[in-house]
């Protein structure tokens, strides 16, 4: 059972400040059930559909303090049918919600790239919705290194 | 003519058309001899010297620093071991992958499921099949203990003599390393450091979305126009800094006869800026950083040209390497260790770069830690990483350092700020 | 001297075209998840929206969590069918409002 090391403390603070030592596994489960809550709120218990939604992430992300992130939906974005929501959880972090993007058919492309903070190795799922009620969903696995040598 | 370093008066403005001939053109290079102003009395940095807050507090002082040789000499011969070593496997495995008992083994070598083969690093022989490679129980408890009585070169820590394990953890060690008997079965190819690709840094430094540490650009062009409580700013005497300044940066660092040692950007602006405009730009200061990325950006594209011809300079690029070579901390390593012998290895999920590229893109903006940083906070941080007491920022020797590195990267073009982990 | 926030953002398109908006704001987005030295938790202040219009109209919105990395960099799309203003406006917690206006010529 791993402990959740002074590393892990170290990508979650920075400089130093330390969080408390509790037991990894139970954290990760409660993690990872809170992202399927938030997912479960978001598509109103509907069960989204696995496509459409294209993740960009590094594989192995150099430290958890700024990871790049691009999602994307290959879906139209006209005024009677458009990308109108996207959710971003991050299933391993002590609070898996990460954005959510707005968009008008203004927007002519359902695309949001940002920077985002991860606290350990784990999937980041995005959830679509369409203005006509449809759900697309992803997700995608970052490897987070934290450190190299002692320090 | 000077009160406490900063100039007053009429010595001010004597100084003042001094400086602005000497920026003119070809009549300056007529007077070029004039020196450039620099306080050469007081320290560059604070005093005393503190650790950052948030960097681990050990004290290091029984080993060796760049600054002074403390470290105790490695053992003659490898210890007796009489009979079978028994140890707790398990306890063993668990020690191999604890990073809070100075990095773990996992850092340099693959050990089969010893941290879940969670990123092992390629520094140093994968041992997932060592309990078949015939070693004596003599053999592995003493190349843990302290590796340099069978090669007095090893980048290996001594475990043992250095005080990380006792001889009880080296026993469970031992013991776990008997059990290894089949290559590591890694979850994900990355997890594999032989075929884990090479990062290669793609991100538009310059570009300043992309890079934070841009913004030191900005901040640097104002204080450069910031009059001082004296009433004079870098733009008194330096109006055009543009062309001015188009190639300076790639020619530092450079000995100072008047101060005994290699002077680099972050130290020359301290102690110019004190002996000119009064402002006080202590090293690692955010504004002295500013200033730091500034002169460098102004430089950007210029090739690094640094003096390696004069007396000095070569008798402190003669120093600088052999302090490069100098093994330091309770890890017991030299810069040339990570960065020479086992350059471009991954040591866990970092690559270790060769001294050739490490230089041109200082100061940088850290990714993982919202700051820019100077080189001489980067030669601090590698210290206190391998449980070396770290100098202070303007120590003469992180100088001789800094110009031989310098020297390594002649050519290179300058491309500051850079962006990095 | 405060941090200016970074936009990039085309001066001119043609009618219909997609341009790409790419910003950065200077913040600390300070999780709430950090201790101090003391072991005293630092409290949560982050930007937690950013809003794009355009003429007024909205274009894009981001509603953020500590999750987002410090100096919130957001990348997105608007089509253009006329001239006018980009308007962007990120909320702090505390309520403090940044703003920022770009014009775009589109013909």
């Amino acid at each position: 059972m791993r402990q959740l090391s002074r590393r892990d403390a170290l990508v979650l603070g920075a400089s130093g400040a330390a969080l408390t030592v509790t037991g990894w596994s139970a954290r990760a489960s409660a993690a990872a059930k809170e992202a399927a809550e938030q997912i479960d709120k978001f598509t109103g218990g509907k069960t989204a559909e696995k496509g459409k939604v294209s993740i960009e992430l590094p594989e192995i992300a150099e430290n958890g303090n700024t990871v790049p992130l691009s999602v994307t939906v290959d879906a139209p974005m006209t005024a009677d049918n458009y990308v109108s929501e996207i959710l971003v959880v991050a299933d391993g972090n002590p609070n898996p919600g990460v954005a959510t993007f707005h968009l008008s058919p203004l927007a002519g492309k359902a695309e949001a790239s940002t920077r985002i903070r991860l606290a350990t190795t784990q999937n980041i799922i995005a959830v679509a919705k369409t203005s006509k009620g449809e759900f697309f969903t992803n997700q995608k696995l970052v490897k987070v290194t934290i450190g190299g040598c002692g320090g | 003519m000077t009160r406490g370093g900063i100039l007053t008066g009429t010595a001010a403005i004597a100084l003042l058309v001094g400086v602005v001939v000497l920026a003119g053109g070809p009549i300056a290079s007529a007077q070029s001899k004039k020196e450039v102003p620099l306080d050469t009395k007081g320290e560059a940095s604070e005093r005393p010297w503190k650790r950052y807050a948030g960097w681990p507090t050990r004290d290091e002082s029984k080993y060796n620093t760049l600054g002074n040789l403390a470290t105790p000499p490695a053992p003659k011969q490898p210890r007796k071991i009489t009979g079978p070593i028994t140890g707790d496997a398990k306890k063993g495995a668990e020690l191999a992958a604890d990073r809070n008992r100075g990095g773990s083994c996992l850092a340099c070598h693959v050990m089969g499921p010893a941290g879940g083969a969670n990123l092992p690093g390629n520094v140093a022989p994968d041992l997932s099949e060592i309990g078949n490679a015939g070693r004596e129980d003599e053999w592995l408890f003493n190349y843990i203990y302290d590796a340099r009585v069978y090669n007095p070169d090893t980048v290996m820590p001594p475990w043992g003599s250095h005080g990380f394990f006792n001889d009880q953890d080296i026993n469970d060690m031992v013991a776990f390393l008997k059990t290894l008997k089949s290559p590591a079965a890694f979850k994900t190819t990355l997890d594999d450091p032989t075929k884990r690709p090479p990062p290669v840094e793609k991100r538009d430094n310059l570009d300043p979305i992309e890079n934070p540490g841009m913004w030191a650009v900005d901040k640097a062009q104002e204080l450069w126009k910031q009059k001082s409580s004296i009433g004079f700013s870098c733009n008194t005497c330096h109006s055009d800094p543009q062309t001015t300044f188009k190639t300076w940066a790639a020619s530092m660092p450079k000995w100072e006869p008047r101060l005994n040692k290699v002077l680099g950007v972050e130290e020359f602006v301290t102690r110019h800026a004190k002996a000119t405009t009064g402002a006080n730009w202590l090293m690692e200061t955010d504004d002295n950083l500013a200033m730091s990325v500034y002169l460098r950006f102004l430089a950007n594209g210029t090739p690094i040209q640094v003096d390696t011809s004069s007396a000095e300079a070569k008798a402190a690029i003669e120093r600088g390497k052999e302090l490069s070579h100098r093994k330091v901390g309770q890890l017991n390593m030299a810069c040339t260790d990570c960065h020479g012998i086992v350059a471009n290895h991954w040591i866990r999920g970092q690559w270790l770069g060769e001294p050739k590229g490490q230089y041109d893109h200082f100061p940088t903006w850290r990714t993982s830690l919202l700051k820019v940083w100077d080189i001489r906070q980067r030669f601090q941080w590698c210290q206190v990483n391998i449980r070396a007491d770290e100098l202070p920022p303007d120590a003469k020797e992180y100088g001789d350092l800094e110009l031989y590195l310098a020297s390594q990267n002649e050519g290179l073009k300058l491309s500051v700020p850079g962006i990095r982990h | 001297m405060a941090e200016k926030p970074r936009l990039k953002i085309p001066k001119e398109a043609k009618k219909g075209e997609v341009i790409e908006i790419k910003t950065l704001l200077p913040h600390v987005m300070e999780s709430g998840q950090r201790k101090d030295k003391d072991g005293k938790p630092i409290a949560r202040k982050i930007i937690n929206k950013f809003a794009c219009e355009f003429n007024g109209k909205p274009v894009f919105t981001a509603n953020m969590e500590p999750a987002i990395a410090a100096n919130p960099y957001i990348q997105f799309h608007a089509k253009v069918e006329e001239s006018g203003t980009f308007k962007f406006t990120w909320t702090d917690d505390d309520g403090t409002v940044t703003t920022a206006e770009e014009k775009i010529t589109v013909s």
